[in-house]
């Protein structure tokens, strides 16, 4: 079918060709990448992947080695192979258990009751409002503080002598609490602080997810003669399962790394989170192991526990995930 | 200035088995202005995007002059396209996106400059050259991206579909002086569109792509004359060419309750061994009979278009909507019949284009 | 690189749509104008929570301004006192909050130049550029993101002991210097922002790979940039974990610097808020001045992400 001529007669062509062409086309196409390959994609990944496998990838699986050894800080190159040990010395030592459920109750007392007031605020901000940009950013400023700021100011909020919750508590003829010292106090207390850092955060995410929801969706929920309420029961808390997934996920894994809070919550900057030990994070036990005790193989195990910790929750929510998104179907 | 040579030329996207492009042979001659057409997805973007080496070419070879460009990227080609989107910088004045190759080719500022403000002159763009694209309207950014593509005097430009984002109006008024410029600078193009108005008013040339495959590249008249296939037949042309398929019946075709005339010769080679053949015929080589004299066909519509009539008929003895089977006829519009009468059509002889049921190439 | 993470993108699990040039682009499409005008409770409950938002940064004012005597006394004071200046300088001198300062302004600074550069760069390659093991290479990025501080931190402590870094502020700079986040944010970004054609045009126009990511890439990246930025520096200023580990208070950033604010012996509660103030100060200047865009950002990035 060439088409070289400009002269009608030769320039006409044949039928289109039938399906199975003669042996016109060689049997292995030529493969050519040059143009729309770009090798320099490797170029621009490779910062970013250079800084991450010197800083991420290799720390990641070293500190699975570590955790096969005896080390100690003082001696970090010169570690003795112990096997599984430091993971059965983990699973048999009762700081583990006290910190992993200290970390469950924190982590619970945490998140439930921030994510469900987050939920409520970008209902509430997602209103049409005078101010909106006032009460979004306001919202926002406790993600601003950082860890240590905001804990020691609710430390001393929560102070047992001069805290202004207890002087309220007297004034209401309530008896003083020591917060610091009792297990459920001060986890409530610690669990305080995160919600107050990340409830503003988690409501603009949300607010984010809800203003993509199509408007139509409530007009017919409204013909449907749907209250408000329930409209936001039906209508937007469906529509936001997956960013409320999301959000689950994200906090779960900021909740099981809890450090600064319950490190800096009396003050001093002890590791053993509370005399009895009443508000120990994994977290704070692993710095606890590795830079107050010196072992490096034990904290490197309890590190790892952690991430397997983090892998059950995320595997767990994206098994949840996908039976609910089957259900739906 | 130079020509362009498909040979074999060959895409296939990944994963797909069907070549996005299959085997295209063409030649677009020096200072020719040829107009790709076809449906979408027939291929003709794609042909054009290999040639501009923004797309693989997986089989065969291109040609720019004596150059094989196959495996060149973009910047190797001395080539200028204009993107559907015009693709002008948003972040750069008109003048920086007029300049910005130039610039790259290491072209000197007085002369970038120089260039810019003749292109900017034909183009009418002298009193933007300080805007963003952002401050334009659409045909002053269109124009712009015809600008881009002619400061660097290219050996060719290309242009993909550069007028489907106008409004109407403006895409007629357009085309003509796009035709004109080109002519003007005397530079190869291959522009690519799915308008047939636009490809047989511009083109020096048409090709026309369908699934990958080239079904015939010719002038307009060319091919609006002598459809090479079923499928250009009824691409060309607006309204279509009124096709009819049927089987062979006393020297001729069977529509409905009667008999479509076809001379032996050709009848006897389309309907070779099928028993069947497919004519077509256009609306405007209708003409109307006497009772009893040509094709019997009822009338369902009258389009009124002031210049023109067109009735949309039925062919007696055929099931009214019955897909494709109806016959648009051009008439004349101070004398239009009434929906529901039956008018007698008589085809001018040499008007009748027969293609082979079969292959649906055209057969002489 | 500890509680961060939230600010980490939401890769698959992310429904919404189309993205839009921002917060307010949206709010138009989306449910704004139906949500209706909100009443006086909706008032009350935001103005309260507004408040409690508030009020402990006020409190670390007022307390810090007060002796501990005075703060235990009934009612406690609500307005700040003069002698919150007196214990700035008891603070500054306990703890090096200045130097702190200027240290959490370059580490800060440095990690947010270097976040934003290389994860522009990576975010154009994953949006744009194709080569071999894209999708791998990016499945890992996003991998990265679940995985803990503490996983890391042991053997990066090795190696700055090694390197004999400790106490320098490049052992905090270096670890910190991409963000996935970063690369996730701007490869969505660049995804909706930049159409192709544009690129192929600068490939047409004769612009090598380079050219093409600075002279349309860059700029059309530069709002994404600047959230980027803002939010790298946020999280930069208020690293803890690391920073703790990797430097002592002789040569701190802000946030170790208060770490060691309250292990005095008998530990005085106006100068840690005063210090606290001190240290938090900066970024409550910045966050009033960008609050807006900070908050256009975040939500921007749950959309996108």
């Amino acid at each position: 079918m060439t088409i070289a001529s400009q002269s009608p007669a030769e320039a006409l062509v044949a039928a289109p060709r039938p399906p199975a062409p003669p042996a016109s086309r060689p049997p292995a196409r030529r493969r050519r990448r040059k143009l729309s390959q770009n090798r320099w994609g490797y170029a621009y990944v490779a910062p970013f992947f250079l800084v991450f496998a010197a800083f991420s990838l290799y720390p990641f699986a070293y500190t699975a080695w570590v955790s096969l050894h005896r080390t100690s800080l003082s001696d970090i190159d010169g570690g003795t192979w112990v096997g599984l040990e430091n993971y059965r010395n983990l699973l048999q030592s009762e700081f583990f258990w006290n910190a992993a459920r200290n970390t469950l109750t924190i982590g619970v007392l945490a998140t439930v009751p921030q994510l469900c007031m987050a939920l409520g605020l970008a209902h509430l901000l997602n209103y049409k409002l005078r101010g909106r940009t006032f009460f979004r950013t306001v919202m926002l400023m406790p993600y601003a503080t950082s860890i240590a700021a905001a804990t020691l100011v609710f430390a001393q909020l929560f102070g047992r002598d001069y805290g202004l919750i207890n002087t309220a508590l007297e004034a209401v003829g309530l008896e003083r609490i020591d917060w610091e010292s009792g297990t459920w106090s001060s986890q409530f207390a610690i669990a305080v602080i995160v919600t107050w850092r990340w409830t503003g955060y988690n409501a603009l995410i949300y607010l984010a997810a809800m203003q993509s929801i199509p408007g139509e969706l409530y007009e017919a929920a409204e013909i449907d003669g749907a209250s408000r309420w329930k409209q936001f029961l039906h209508v937007t808390v469906p529509s936001l399962r997956p960013t409320i997934l999301f959000t689950i996920v994200v906090s779960t894994i900021g909740a099981v790394q809890l450090f600064g809070e319950p490190l800096l919550f009396a003050g001093n900057g002890t590791t053993t989170g509370g005399s009895s030990g009443q508000y120990q994070t994994l977290g704070l036990l692993m710095y606890q192991q590795g830079w107050s005790n010196f072992h490096i193989g034990q904290a490197a195990t309890t590190a790892w526990a952690m991430f397997m910790i983090i892998l059950l929750v995320v595997g767990l929510n994206a098994v949840i995930g996908r039976l609910r998104a089957r259900a739906d179907r | 200035m130079a020509t362009v040579t498909f040979e074999q030329a060959t895409r296939f996207y990944p994963r797909t088995e069907r070549p996005a492009v299959d085997a295209l042979d063409l030649r677009i001659e020096d200072g020719e202005l040829l107009v790709v057409v076809g449906p979408s997805g027939c291929g003709k973007s794609t042909s054009l995007r290999m040639l501009a080496g923004l797309e693989e070419v997986d089989d065969g070879a291109i040609h720019i002059g004596d150059r094989d460009v196959t495996d060149s990227p973009p910047k190797d080609r001395d080539i200028a396209m204009v993107f559907q989107s015009y693709a002008l910088y948003p972040h750069m004045t008109v003048e920086q996106n007029m300049g910005f190759a130039l610039r790259l080719a290491g072209v000197g500022k007085a002369e970038i400059a120089q260039r810019v403000a003749e292109a900017a002159k034909i183009l009418d763009l002298e009193d933007y050259l300080q805007r963003r694209p952002k401050a334009l309207s659409g045909g002053q950014r269109q124009r712009v991206a015809m600008g881009r593509a002619i400061v660097r005097q290219p050996q060719v430009f290309l242009m993909d579909e550069p007028l489907s984002n106008l409004d109407a109006k403006l895409r007629v008024q357009t085309r003509t002086q796009i035709a004109a410029l080109v002519r003007r600078l005397g530079t190869t193009t291959v522009y690519v569109t799915h308008d047939q108005v636009e490809a047989m008013t511009m083109g020096d040339r048409v090709a026309v792509l369908k699934d990958g495959l080239l079904l015939q590249c010719d002038t307009p008249a060319a091919i609006y004359e002598r459809p090479a296939n079923v499928f250009v037949a009824g691409f060309i042309g607006s309204p279509a060419m009124n096709i009819v398929s049927g089987e062979v019946a006393d020297g001729g075709v069977r529509v409905g309750t009667s008999v479509l005339p076809v001379d032996r010769d050709r009848l006897a080679r389309a309907s070779a061994g099928t028993g069947r053949v497919t004519v077509g015929f256009r609306p405007e080589c209708l003409e109307l009979g006497g009772p009893g004299d040509g094709l019997p066909v009822v009338v369902d519509v009258v389009e009124q278009l002031g210049s023109d009539a067109y009735l949309y008929t039925t062919p007696a003895g055929v099931r009214a909507g019955v897909g494709g089977s109806g016959v648009v006829v051009r008439t004349d519009p101070r004398h239009v019949p009434v929906p529901g009468q039956t008018l007698w059509l008589r085809i001018r002889e040499d008007a009748l284009h027969v293609f082979d049921p079969v292959t649906q190439a055209r057969v002489d | 690189m500890t509680i961060t993470l939230p600010g980490t993108g939401s890769t698959e699990v992310r429904p919404v749509g189309r993205a839009a040039d921002g917060a307010g682009g949206r709010a138009r499409k989306g449910r704004g104008g139906k949500s209706g005008k909100a009443g006086p409770v909706t008032y009350t409950l935001l103005t309260l929570t507004a408040l409690v938002s508030i009020f402990p940064l006020y409190w670390t004012v007022v307390a810090g301004s007060h002796t501990n005597a005075e703060l235990a006394a009934s009612p406690p004071p609500f307005v700040p006192s003069a002698s919150l200046f007196d214990n700035f300088a008891a603070a500054l001198e306990q703890a090096p909050i200045g130097k702190a300062i200027l240290n959490s302004v370059l580490v800060s600074g440095a990690i947010t130049v270097g976040t934003v550069l290389f994860c522009t760069l990576a975010g154009f390659a994953f949006a744009k550029l194709r080569f071999r093991g894209r999708g791998l290479l990016l499945a890992l990025v996003v991998g990265t993101m679940m995985v803990p501080t503490q996983l890391s931190v042991i053997p990066l402590f090795m190696m700055i002991a090694d390197l004999q870094w400790v106490n320098q502020l490049q052992a905090v700079v270096l670890p910190t210097l991409v963000s996935a986040f970063g690369v996730f944010f701007m490869r969505q970004y660049l995804i909706s922002a930049l159409p192709d054609e544009l690129i192929e045009a600068g490939r047409v126009d004769g612009a090598s790979t380079f050219r093409i990511f600075w002279s349309i890439v860059v700029p059309a990246a530069r709002p994404a940039m600047a959230v980027l930025a803002m939010l790298t520096f946020l999280t930069a200023w208020n690293e803890f974990f690391w920073p703790l580990i990797a430097l002592t208070t002789a040569n701190p950033t802000v946030q170790v610097a208060l770490a060691g604010l309250g292990s005095g012996y008998v530990p005085q509660q106006s100068v840690i808020m005063a210090g606290t103030l001190l240290g938090t100060l900066p970024v409550l200047v910045v966050f009033t001045i960008l609050g807006k865009q900070i908050v256009g950002g975040i939500m921007q990035g749950a959309v996108k992400g």
